[in-house]
């Protein structure tokens, strides 16, 4: 997040007087040109395709029209019209179902892998034997791929699988079996498997946060009496605030987009993971390639981009402060 | 400066990753998006004699047998031996993404030679302009005679007479049930299988019989974790007399009171306690091998199940399983309006930016030949789809009962939109298994009724677009 640049930078640069613009560029002529190729590539693997998708979300594409792909009807604002205010639209009963389990799918999954990393992070951070054997084990949930964690817990998940087993066979918490692929159960289904999966890489970013805080902070702490609860709250949290303020856009953005495990749990992607299940992402696949209607798919999908593009706003107000302390 | 520096990594970041959700997933010429495409090998024909050019087909083909390419090209073997000059490359591709993949080709013209399309696809492809019309060729292979008429109906878009495609195999659904079950609870297999009362007694009385010290589900059925929660319901509607649409395309009947009925029937053995209820999280083929553990007493599937039965586990076979010994195979039930079952198949058509269209019609005609029908069905499990051969006698006790099926089978309508219809009916009926199992809402005629007719609506907006 910080650009080694700044330093050649002259002071006053932000003035924005075309002079010092000009000089500027002249100074750093090497530089630009070596971002030059990066700039083309981000151009046509970015850029051109957000482009593309914007304009077909102003298209009337269904499988009809899609042969004309781009020069497909224009019909201005209507998918985004429909989605929004057509209440006969089936595409917008879906997403309404999609957008409130995307929420609370994302909030507790971030807040999820954010405590659990942390928490495992603080413990790995300490000296004891077979610390290397231990942090290594720890991040075994993590290089399983998604697809495999979608199949292996849609197993665990059924009415007569592990899970349950010991839930109510061994621990006796619930009377009768549950259903945990079917029915409002279904989203604790997708968000523990998502939770299992991410918080080891979490652990690794703290943990490597932890290793930047000097121990002599610590140290004085203890000889003024300070006890280790005080010493996370005053101590651990605020030095690793710019950290945790990345990592939350990261896993917030990253469970927003969330699909491998949802789409594998449920009939490999053909079935419909149900009310509490359907995610924006396994919402928008299905707009898309299941009823062929892509340019209602487009608009839903610049919506959320715009929606995340407001988090992102309001996420860099909230941390302005750490962001820019060095 | 460093503030706009933060933000602007921020903002690209959440650019890059909304593109890769909707520019990425939308983008259908992109080429990247073959995502479980393989190519998996080729053959040569040693081109010994060169009696014409050489030429090489692409051929796009399913996994529609253990070995797809390999089996495919095992029945080609005598054609390509007559014709050395012909090459033939095959590409397997995965139903998952095979549709992305099939778009994404007719709408940018760069695909294969000879297509495989699901019978239910052709009129989509077609109306899209991605497969050749082949209307004045079929006489070749015998035209619409020679074929399944159930199956011959999707070779077309409904209210039109051109021919885009050529049958290639059907199968069928049928029930099948445990002999040794059957006979332990005192029930005679030819009257319990004659109409849905009988059926239901039937699986009332084989219904917790202890097999082996465990107790039987008397059904194992899927229920919406499934791909084809739709081919599972809609023969229970048609045989109660509904239909999906009005004989114009124009209307959509299913959710008026016989298809309710029906809908009725078919959950409500779920719902009175003849279905194991933890099997309506699981999907087809982990019903087929519940039923192979002995979890079940009947089932409803395909003729490749058989196959799957007679296939040793050293092969990825079944032929282990203690109901591989002990089943049989019988017709659907007959519902208050007729037998009805599913039939379901795939065509071979000419894609239509192929470049070599007289040497993949020529490798039609091959594969729909007597003798590649039949090597065919042998290797895939499935059923041949010319009439002379459905009747044959040399069909084992088994696939002569899906033969028989083939006789009342039916499918959809030939509409372009059925793909999206599909996936329509499909969400609203994994709400109906929902409602079944208890966990939205109480089950009963009203609470049915009023999830197909949100089905109803929205298939009317489709086939109205």
């Amino acid at each position: 997040m910080r650009l080694h640049t700044e330093k050649n930078l002259p002071a006053k640069a932000s003035s924005g007087k075309r002079g010092l613009w000009r000089k500027r560029i002249r100074e750093n002529k090497f530089a630009y040109m070596l971002m030059v190729p990066t700039i083309i590539f981000m151009m046509l693997v970015h850029l051109i395709p957000m482009l593309e998708g914007i304009w077909m979300s102003f298209l009337k594409l269904n499988q009809f029209t899609l042969g004309k792909f781009l020069k497909a009807p224009f019909v201005g604002l209507d998918n985004y019209i429909g989605l929004l205010f057509n209440s006969d639209n089936p595409v917008r009963q879906g997403l309404n179902f999609a957008v409130r389990n995307t929420a609370i799918y994302a909030v507790i999954v971030t807040i999820g892998v954010m405590i659990m990393g942390l928490m495992m992070a603080m413990l790995m951070n300490r000296d004891f034997p077979g610390r290397g054997i231990a942090r290594t084990a720890m991040l075994l949930p993590w290089v399983v791929p998604s697809y495999v964690v979608g199949v292996l817990w849609g197993f665990m998940w059924q009415q007569n699988g592990i899970i349950n087993y010991f839930l109510v066979d061994v621990l006796h918490l619930f009377a009768d079996k549950p259903f945990w692929l079917m029915g409002p159960n279904t989203i604790w289904a997708i968000i523990i498997p998502t939770i299992w999966r991410g918080w080891p890489f979490l652990m690794v970013i703290f943990l490597a946060g932890l290793q930047t805080i000097p121990d002599d902070i610590y140290e004085a702490a203890t000889i003024d009496g300070a006890h280790k609860l005080r010493q996370f709250w005053h101590i651990t949290l605020p030095m690793l605030k710019p950290v945790i303020a990345v990592q939350l856009l990261f896993q917030i953005i990253n469970n927003v987009y969330s699909y491998n495990i949802v789409a594998t749990m449920f009939g490999n992607g053909a079935g419909y993971p149900g009310e509490w299940g359907d995610l924006m992402m396994t919402a928008l696949t299905r707009q898309s390639f299941g009823y062929w209607s892509f340019g209602s798919g487009s608009a839903a999908s610049i919506m959320l981009m715009i929606v995340m593009l407001m988090v992102v706003g309001v996420w860099y107000r909230a941390f302005r402060t750490e962001l820019n302390a060095q | 400066m460093k503030k706009t520096a933060v933000s602007i990594g921020a903002l690209l970041m959440a650019f890059s990753v909304a593109i890769s959700g909707c520019g990425g997933n939308n983008n259908q010429s992109s080429s990247a998006n073959n995502g479980g495409v393989k190519e998996e090998s080729s053959a040569t024909a040693a081109p010994a004699t060169p009696s014409t050019e050489p030429v090489t087909l692409n051929a796009w083909v399913m996994p529609n047998s253990p070995k797809p390419d390999a089996d495919f090209l095992k029945t080609l073997d005598p054609y390509l031996k007559e014709h050395p000059n012909v090459t033939v490359k095959v590409t397997v591709l995965d139903w998952g993404s095979a549709w992305t993949k099939i778009t994404t080709a007719a709408t940018s013209g760069e695909g294969p030679d000879l297509l495989q399309l699901g019978s239910t696809w052709v009129p989509a492809i077609a109306s899209m302009g991605g497969i050749d019309k082949v209307t004045d060729k079929v006489a070749d292979v015998g035209g619409a005679e020679a074929f399944l008429p159930a199956i011959w109906n999707t070779t077309s878009i409904a209210g039109d007479s051109e021919v885009y495609g050529v049958p290639w195999f059907v199968d069928a659904r049928a029930i099948y049930y445990r002999t040794d079950v059957f006979k332990q609870a005192g029930i005679d297999p030819v009257t319990a299988f004659k109409d849905w009362d009988s059926f239901k007694g039937a699986l009332e009385a084989v219904n917790g019989q202890t097999v082996d010290g465990k107790k039987i589900a008397a059904l194992g059925l899927p229920g919406k974790n499934d791909w084809n929660v739709v081919h599972n319901i809609f023969p229970w509607i048609w045989a109660a007399g509904g239909e999906v649409l009005t004989e114009d395309n124009k209307n959509v009947i299913f959710n008026e009171e016989k298809g309710l009925k029906g809908v009725m029937f078919y959950t409500g053995l779920a719902h009175e306690g003849l279905v194991d209820k933890s099997s309506l999280e699981k999907n087809s083929s982990q019903i087929e091998s519940d039923f192979g553990d002995g979890k079940s007493a009947v089932i409803i599937s395909g003729p490749w199940l058989a196959k799957n039965f007679a296939t040793p586990k050293a092969n990825g076979g079944m032929a282990d399983m203690k109901a591989a010994k002990n089943f049989a195979v019988a017709p659907l039930p007959a519902g208050p309006e007729g037998q009805v079952t599913f039939v379901g198949g795939s065509e071979l058509t000419v894609f239509s930016g192929s470049k070599n269209k007289e040497a993949t019609w020529e490798l039609i005609k091959y594969l729909t030949s007597d003798e590649a029908q039949k090597a065919y069905a042998n290797v895939s499990g499935q059923l041949p789809t010319k009439l002379s051969l459905l009747e044959s006698p040399d069909l084992d006790a088994n696939m002569k009962a899906f033969s028989e099926a083939t006789k009342y089978g039916r499918t959809y309508p030939a509409i372009p939109q059925w793909g999206p219809t599909e996936t329509a009916l499909q969400k609203h009926f994994a709400n109906i298994w929902d409602i079944v199992a208890g966990v939205k809402g109480t089950y009963g005629e009203e609470s049915i009724k009023k999830e197909l007719d949100s089905a109803a609506a929205e298939v009317k907006a489709i086939i109205n677009q």
